[in-house]
């Protein structure tokens, strides 16, 4: 394996700002140990030590992003009232030209491309995260649906992997196959050893980085990977779930402490669901955005007429339940979670999914 | 067509506004490209969104034709904020579509069957686009029969359609409304009441029902009573929808997406999935 020491890491993270958007996991500033993946620039600190309150999922799905723009030629959108028989919408042109005459068709402005990004400090479990959100958004030339930014962003994206030789209590990636050894969705992975860390190509892409100066080579050994608290038999939830549907009671007790935040799906990093909406800037331009959403939200699913298929938290916190362990393994064949144990950490009410799972687990036994 | 981009609409323009009830207006519309209008198609029961830039989009039925080329019709009911600003729609205006999305009606499945449609309401869009369709290729199917009703004359829509459907032969077609009233010489009753009252012949033959979710609930019970079972019977379901391709998390049934394995269920289909209509 190449070895790079710790005293390298700026000097090879500006290496690759020249070339690329960096990220890197820092504590904010006067949050009192919050540490969040950020945009990095040289001098910038990184924070390898404690877990990201967020996951890294902004950058290959933002929690806001353009899905394109729009301008009116005159008058205004017929939203707010301007825009006639003889209103025309036209391209936001590149070129900032003056717009159609009436009779232009509408022609919609596709949102900028997406950057080069290198995605830096990321653990297995998000980069494993990554990969679930492929099956999903990324399938150029495949089945399934591809989209246009994801796919550019997923494209111009390396993700280099911190293993982690160690865990907290809300870790628990050892429950799924890889556990903290997970590859998937690493292109470079870096082991802490003594003064530094030993680095494995995945991808070509990952392999390609190990040529940079910084790294020398090394007869070290990789150092043990964590092993955190495992969850038994998480792939029997797929059949179990479905028995439990109609137990509202086990639903209602098991959500009594939830308060709706949505924080367990802000910080998931295999969450996606998203919202789509128009923003007015003015009444002559605008954008459509795609936004991430929360299921656990009580308006998720409010239908216009009143009706909301989900009434109650305890609807909506089986349907995030059954979404996870039943529904998309059916669909996609794996689970829709990785044990980051962020919905663990960051819950406000201590409401801990693996007490909701082994409760499952443990009332189908009783059947 | 399939749109390159599914979650970006192509540019179209309403040809015409056609006022159905106090609440509910078919908006005919043409895609903008040329090519893209004249090539065009879909399916009965298959869904389409359409925007308004500013407002947002919706989900609505293609209610017209599969047959009709360059054009397509969403009937629209006034209900929240989207639907509000289309209704506020002329002929001329621009707006954009996204379209077709979900599966359709298994059409080919029923060849040779008789076929009984019970609408209510604004459920009859869906069903306008199947009736269209079926009656274009009459001679595929059996006995034709449609139920439609809704609370008053004023709220039934699509009056032209409804006078070719009264004069055609071949075809059993009772409009009815919920309580008599001066004018009115026609059905008076509820809709699963009127079904019971036709009782069709389940024999070598499906039903199809879509309206309000009450409708829909006691129509069943009435096609129960007539002798359908469950995989003679299908509908079309509504729910809240944003990406219209399986992706949002909006409109599960368990591991069913409305927008792309619906919004067409048999309702044995429906009769395995969670019960979160």
């Amino acid at each position: 394996m190449k070895f790079i020491s710790s005293e390298k890491i700026p000097g090879f993270l500006e290496a690759l700002s020249a070339r690329s958007t960096v990220w890197a996991p820092r504590e904010l500033t006067g949050s009192g140990g919050t540490v969040m993946f950020e945009r990095w620039r040289p001098g910038d600190p990184i924070d390898l030590e404690h877990y990201s309150s967020l996951s890294a999922k902004d950058v290959v799905l933002p929690r806001t992003e353009k899905l394109f723009g729009y301008t009116y030629a005159f008058g205004g959108s017929p939203f707010s009232g301007g825009l006639g028989a003889s209103g025309t919408a036209v391209a936001a042109s590149d070129s900032d030209q003056a717009p159609a005459t009436s009779g232009e068709q509408i022609v919609i402005k596709p949102a900028e491309p997406a950057p080069s990004t290198v995605l830096f400090g990321v653990r297995a479990c998000d980069a494993k995260s990554i990969q679930v959100l492929d099956a999903l958004f990324n399938n150029p030339g495949g089945e399934g649906y591809n989209d246009p930014q994801y796919s550019a962003r997923r494209e111009g994206l390396t993700v280099i992997t911190l293993a982690c030789t160690t865990c907290d209590d809300a870790c628990f990636c050892s429950s799924f196959e890889n556990g903290a050894s997970e590859k998937a969705g690493s292109d470079l992975i870096l082991y802490p050893v003594d003064g530094g860390f030993l680095a494995e190509g995945v991808t070509g892409k990952g392999g390609e980085l190990l040529s940079e100066p910084f790294f020398e080579e090394s007869e070290l050994a990789p150092p043990p990977l964590a092993e955190t608290a495992v969850i038994e038999g998480l792939e029997r939830l797929q059949e179990i779930l479905p028995g439990l549907f109609d137990d509202l009671d086990f639903w209602e007790r098991v959500s009594e402490r939830c308060v709706s935040c949505g924080f367990c799906t802000y910080g998931c990093p295999t969450c996606h669901c998203f919202n789509i909406h128009d923003e007015m800037q003015g009444d002559r331009e605008g954008e459509r955005l795609r936004s991430w959403d929360a299921c656990m939200f009580a308006l998720y699913t409010q239908e216009t007429s009143g009706h909301n298929p989900r009434p109650t938290l305890a609807h909506r916190y089986r349907n995030r339940i059954n979404h996870k362990f039943s529904y998309y393994p059916e669909n996609q064949g794996e689970i829709l979670c990785t044990g980051c144990g962020r919905c663990i950490r960051g819950c406000p009410a201590a409401l801990d999914i693996r007490d909701v799972l082994r409760d499952a687990l443990k009332a189908a036994r009783k059947e | 067509m399939k749109a390159t981009e599914p979650l970006r609409p192509e540019p179209a323009t309403v040809l015409e506004v056609i006022t159905e009830t106090t609440n509910i207006r078919t908006f005919r519309i043409a895609f903008d490209d040329p090519a893209l209008a004249e090539s065009f198609s879909f399916l009965p029961g298959q869904i389409g969104q359409l925007s308004i830039m500013g407002a947002g989009e919706s989900t609505f039925a293609l209610s017209s034709a599969p047959s009709r080329r360059g054009s397509f019709d969403f009937s629209v009911m006034k209900t929240g904020v989207v639907t509000s600003a289309i209704h506020e729609l002329s002929a001329g205006d621009r707006v954009a579509v996204r379209a077709p999305m979900g599966c359709a009606f298994p059409t080919d499945d029923w060849k040779g069957k008789n076929i009984v449609l019970v609408g209510g309401g604004i459920g009859m869009a869906p069903l306008r686009s199947l009736l269209f369709y079926l009656l274009d290729n009459r001679e595929d199917y059996g006995d034709m029969t449609l139920v439609y009703g809704a609370r008053t004359p004023g709220d039934l829509c699509y009056a032209e359609d409804r006078r070719d459907w009264e004069s055609r032969a071949d075809l059993d077609f009772a409009a009815t409304i919920d309580t008599a009233c001066a004018g009115w010489d026609g059905c008076v009753g509820l809709v699963p009441s009127v079904v019971e009252e036709k009782a069709p012949s389940p024999e070598n033959a499906v039903a199809v029902t879509c309206g309000p979710p009450i409708m829909i609930k006691f129509a069943l019970q009435s096609l129960d009573k007539t002798g359908f079972r469950e995989e003679q019977i299908y509908t079309t379901l509504e729910r809240r929808m944003k990406c219209g391709i399986g992706l949002c998390g909006r409109c599960n049934l368990g591991p069913k997406y409305v927008c792309t394995d619906g919004p067409v269920f048999s309702l044995a289909e429906l009769r395995e999935l969670p019960d979160e209509l």
